[in-house]
């Protein structure tokens, strides 16, 4: 047992850890030329294990594609840093006053790992754009999709039943919550290439109902896209069933949306909208831009301030609020943070960032923690070493 | 001999000092300085045609200065009150620097194998010179050098050519003679011409010759409106300053809205006949008028143009540069000679090439009314900065002449480098709405850039321990030991300001973004300076390495931040691409691979190493494992 603990404790360890930290984070920046940043941050710090591979496109990549480097992923080396960490302070630390500038750094570092293990958990990210002059009472994932089914039939409200689309196994039968219905997923692509159907070729298409059988769709699976400016077309052909009664196959698509027509299933009694699409944040608030602001810099194009000016209404009315949201200051608000992102529509449009992290205050008690621990550690190294030119 | 050394380091800093000093002065009976700073808005913020002047010539010739085919050297202004005004003199100047002819395989053009040409040299080939451009890669990053220079070529003829056309037409001898006249005769024109137009319009009859007239006058401004590159006509008071500026075209064509015709554009026009006609009183009184004009409407920014004209005649940047190897060299000496007095000589004049240095750093931030660090130019001036600060401590607490020299090597490199940033133009741009924030780029950036100051010089602190502790038979253990505790006590700081830094870093992307840690690459790459300074520090604290091995940790410092600063631009991906390059991926190799043989040479066994602490170490090295196998023997 002994050895073991002066294994995990050891600062030959930590330097080892450090080591490989230092050759994850450069190859994982290497890689975000292939994979951009979401799915390099995937498959580098969000991993266990690793492997990089010489890629195809840079200089010599013909001959050296063979060349593969496997290193530990950063949910393992963070956590070996961690137990590291904790170990050591357990076995070798005593508490002392020399010491207490190294435990403050040590205990800032402990917090910084764990928000960042909190944010890649819990942490959503998604996007509201609003017209001027327009409401708007949803955020849209733009990674993550759903498939939905809307009744439309109350006079004042929709309501819409939801299925994630990570759940779209094929094969696998899900029941749509509230609804005398169910779904068998048949086929789902990550990303695919949606047509039209041309004379020559004839359209086969497994789909029985809905708009590919009325409009002739025909649909070509692709490798998903990680590029940050491209988006994946989620693509599925789900079979609805009440009750035991296959009522027949539809295709659902993330690109066919309000612009198209709404494809209707039909029990008998009640009808629903049956669509995928990114996953939406719906809240009890409405947020209305009343005014977008894009000014720039005389005599050129670039940009020098961003603002939007909004009116908040929420349900419970004592908690309406106006706000102005622009560059590096956003509104906080029923724990979600609206941040000024975009715009579009020849700035008539703005798009604000809405995050939910609950761990956000964590980095900021772990900055104090560290810089205190740092100051008072360098601080006391710094006046023993005058103290000894002196003297 | 003493005094004799203090006066010859002194009475050298001096001349360096004065030469600079001496090198902005432009005889002319011309009012050139009060030419050099009238007022022009360029990237969104008002400065001096001087700045303008300099930036463009840096652009084409890479230098601040034309030295004509005769030998004479024009300084900026000298050269741009010729391209304006005498385009036919302009037009000899040598001033487009193309660094290999050969390649372009312009049969002439080779032939002369000069670096620089004139406009009338490149005129017989511009045709050809069109040619290639029309087939060189669309993609500006996936150039080869070849089609870089093509590019180059026509992107350079081309700034010239609307350069040429910023204050007023240009056309012969003829027309600039008597550009008054030709705007006066254009007023005339406007009204009857306008009536001439619609008569036309309405099917009526009308007068030809008047409309023709007219006409020929729109087309002509109208071309000008885009030709012409520099807007120096302000809109009539009272002044909004986030308001456009005009060029000379617009605001001519704009006249026919019945707006009136500024005053900058006649003033223009008689300071160019005044100029060729050399009557230079009157060049001066209009000169004076204009400028008069000027802080009558903008009294808030002609204390600024001013000081911005002043000091790029300084360049305190260079000045501080030639002090920076006079340190270099007076301390190398002094480890032969004088030790004492060199020494102490060097640490004065560190202190007077640091003072000129935050002069120039303090101008900028006047200027642009923003902290040190807003691009890579100002970061590479600012590493410097922080690099010699930090020497100059080292030097006030060890006094032997190490901390000087290392620290303007430092500073000389990096404003070597700060120098050939500046070739792409104006290193006093506006910054991106995202980065706009003095708060943040006061803190995250400074402290950042601090950082990586501290780590370059802890770098260049390790490698001179290695070369001396290898090659120098004189280097002794205290001469090591304190070697070693300046770089220990810099990598502490460094590694301080670099986590704070970066974490600051990620309290301002959280405000911005919402994302506290994105794994960004220039996020990545401040964070692998970190990770590298908790490795060394560790190592250090473990016992794990020895002298040997903290060196080499060092000198690894110096790879890891210089692909933090420039290695993580050169990638096609990110936030922060503001400062985004492809030509120093070459320099950027050449130094890595520097640093890998520095490390090797760190980690050569002790008996290569030739210094007295080397073979101290050999010595002890052998009695250990003497006694070892003494050991296992029994």
């Amino acid at each position: 047992m002994k050895p073991l603990f002066q294994f995990f404790s050891s600062l030959k360890l930590t330097v080892v850890l450090l080591s490989f930290s230092l050759i994850l984070i450069f190859f994982g920046t290497l890689d975000q030329v292939q994979y951009g940043i979401w799915h390099t941050q995937e498959l580098y710090f969000e991993s266990f294990l690793v492997v990089w591979t010489f890629p195809e496109h840079a200089p010599l990549g013909q001959h050296l594609h063979w060349i593969r480097i496997p290193m530990p992923g950063g949910y393992l080396l963070g956590g070996m840093l961690l137990i590291n960490l904790l170990a050591a302070h357990f076995t070798r630390f005593k508490m002392s006053w020399m010491k207490c500038g190294i435990f403050l750094i040590h205990s800032g570092l402990i917090l910084l790992l764990i928000s960042e293990l909190m944010t890649d958990i819990l942490a959503v990210e998604s996007q509201m754009p609003v017209d001027e002059g327009g409401t708007s009472n949803y955020s849209q994932g733009f990674r993550e999709n759903e498939l939905v089914f809307i009744d439309r039939s109350h006079p004042e409200h929709d309501s819409v039943h939801t299925i994630p689309a990570s759940l779209l196994k094929p094969g696998k039968r899900i029941d749509v919550p509230n609804t005398p219905l169910s779904i068998r997923t048949v086929r789902y692509h990550g990303n695919a290439e949606i047509g039209r159907a041309t004379s020559g070729s004839p359209a086969e298409s497994i789909a029985t109902r809905g708009a590919a059988v009325r409009m002739g769709i025909i649909v070509n699976p692709k490798p998903e896209t990680y590029s940050e400016d491209e988006i994946n077309t989620a693509t599925a052909f789900v079979e609805v069933l009440k009750g035991e009664d296959s009522l027949g196959i539809w295709l659902v698509c993330n690109v066919m949306d309000e612009r198209f027509p709404p494809q209707m299933v039909d029990t008998g009694d009640r009808s629903f909208e049956i669509a995928l699409r990114f996953t939406r944040h719906y809240y009890p608030f409405e947020i209305e831009l009343i005014d977008f602001k894009h000014e720039k810099y005389p005599g050129t194009e670039v940009p020098f301030n961003f603002s939007s000016e909004v009116k908040v209404t929420h349900q419970d009315s004592t908690k309406n609020q106006k706000a102005l949201i622009y560059m590096n200051h956003p509104l906080r608000y029923e724990g979600l943070t609206f941040f000024q992102a975009s715009f579009a529509n020849q700035d008539k449009t703005s798009i604000f960032q809405v995050v939910r992290n609950p761990g956000w205050l964590l980095p900021y008690l772990s900055v104090l923690l560290m810089g205190l621990g740092m100051c008072v550690q360098f601080g006391m190294h710094f006046f023993k070493f005058l103290r000894k030119q002196r003297g | 001999m003493k005094k004799i050394i203090y006066i010859l380091v002194y009475g050298i800093a001096t001349l360096v000092i004065l030469g600079g000093l001496r090198s902005s002065k432009v005889d002319s009976d011309f009012d050139l300085a009060a030419f050099a700073e009238l007022p022009v808005q360029v990237g969104g913020r008002i400065k001096p045609l001087d700045s303008v002047a300099r930036n463009t010539l840096l652009i084409l010739s890479g230098r601040q200065k034309v030295v004509t085919d005769e030998g004479l050297t024009l300084s900026p202004i000298e050269w741009f009150i010729d391209l304006t005004m005498r385009p036919e003199v302009a037009d000899t100047y040598p001033i487009f620097k193309i660094e290999f002819p050969d390649d372009l395989g312009l049969v002439g053009l080779a032939e002369q194998g000069e670096r620089y040409y004139s406009f009338n040299e490149l005129l017989p080939f511009s045709e050809e010179l069109r040619r290639l451009h029309g087939e060189i890669n669309p993609a500006p990053e996936l150039r080869s050098p070849y089609e870089k220079q093509i590019a180059d070529i026509n992107n350079g003829l081309m700034r010239y050519h609307r350069v040429m056309h910023s204050l007023h037409p240009v056309g012969g001898a003829e027309r600039l003679d008597r550009l008054v006249d030709e705007y006066q005769s254009y007023l005339a024109t406007i009204q009857p011409g306008m009536v001439e137009l619609r008569k036309q319009q309405a099917g009526e009859e009308f007068d030809a010759a008047l409309l023709k007239r007219f006409i020929t006058f729109a087309d002509d401004y109208l071309k000008l409106s885009t030709t012409a590159y520099l807007r120096v006509v302000p809109p009539p008071p009272p002044v909004d300053l986030l308001e456009d500026w005009k060029n000379i075209g617009l605001e001519l064509l704009d006249v026919m809205k019945d707006d009136p015709l500024s005053p900058y554009v006649t003033s223009y026009a008689s300071l160019t006949m005044a100029y060729r006609s050399g009557d230079a009183e009157q060049f001066n009184r209009e000169v004076r008028e204009l400028r008069e004009r000027f802080i009558a409407d903008f009294p808030d920014d002609i204390s600024r143009v001013h000081y911005e004209r002043v000091f790029n005649g300084l360049q305190p940047f260079y000045i501080s540069m030639q002090l920076y190897v006079l340190i270099f060299l007076a301390v190398c000496i002094s480890w032969l000679r004088w030790p004492k007095e060199l020494a102490k000589a060097a640490f004065w004049v560190l202190v007077l090439a640091f003072l000129i240095h935050t002069f120039g750093l303090l101008s900028r931030m006047y200027i642009q009314g923003r902290p040190p660090v807003t691009n890579l130019y100002s970061s590479a001036v600012f590493v410097g900065w922080g690099a010699v600060l930090l020497g100059i401590f080292i030097e006030k607490f060890f006094k032997n002449g190490i901390g000087a020299a290392m620290a303007s090597l430092v500073g000389f490199c990096t404003l070597i480098i700060a120098h050939h940033l500046a070739m792409t133009g104006d290193t006093l741009e506006m910054m991106r709405a995202v980065l706009d924030s003095n708060f943040w780029l006061a803190t995250h950036v400074v402290i950042i850039t601090f950082g990586y100051s501290a780590i370059f010089l802890a770098g260049a602190l390790a490698i001179l321990f290695v070369l001396l502790g290898v090659f120098s038979s004189r280097f002794n253990k205290d001469t090591a030991r304190s070697l070693s505790a300046m770089v220990y006590g810099i990598i502490c700081f460094g590694t301080l300001f670099s986590l704070v830094g970066t974490i600051l870093g990620g309290i301002w992307a959280d405000q911005s973004w919402g994302r506290f840690w994105g794994w960004d690459p220039k996020e990545n790459g401040a964070l692998m300076i970190v990770i590298m300074g908790a490795i060394y520090l560790h190592a250090r604290w473990g016992g794990i390495c020895k002298d040997r091995g903290l060196m080499a940790l060092a000198i690894w410092g110096n790879i890891i931040t210089a692909w933090s600063w420039f290695g993580t631009n050169m990638l096609p991906v990110g936030l922060h691409s503001y400062g985004r390059m492809d030509s120093a991926y070459a320099w950027l190799i050449g130094f890595v691979l520097v640093q890998l043989v520095l490390t090797a040479t760190a980690l050569l066994p002790w008996r290569f190493w030739r210094s007295e602490f080397g073979q101290a170490n050999n010595r002890k090295e052998k009695k250990r494992s003497l006694i070892a196998a003494e050991d296992s023997e029994a």
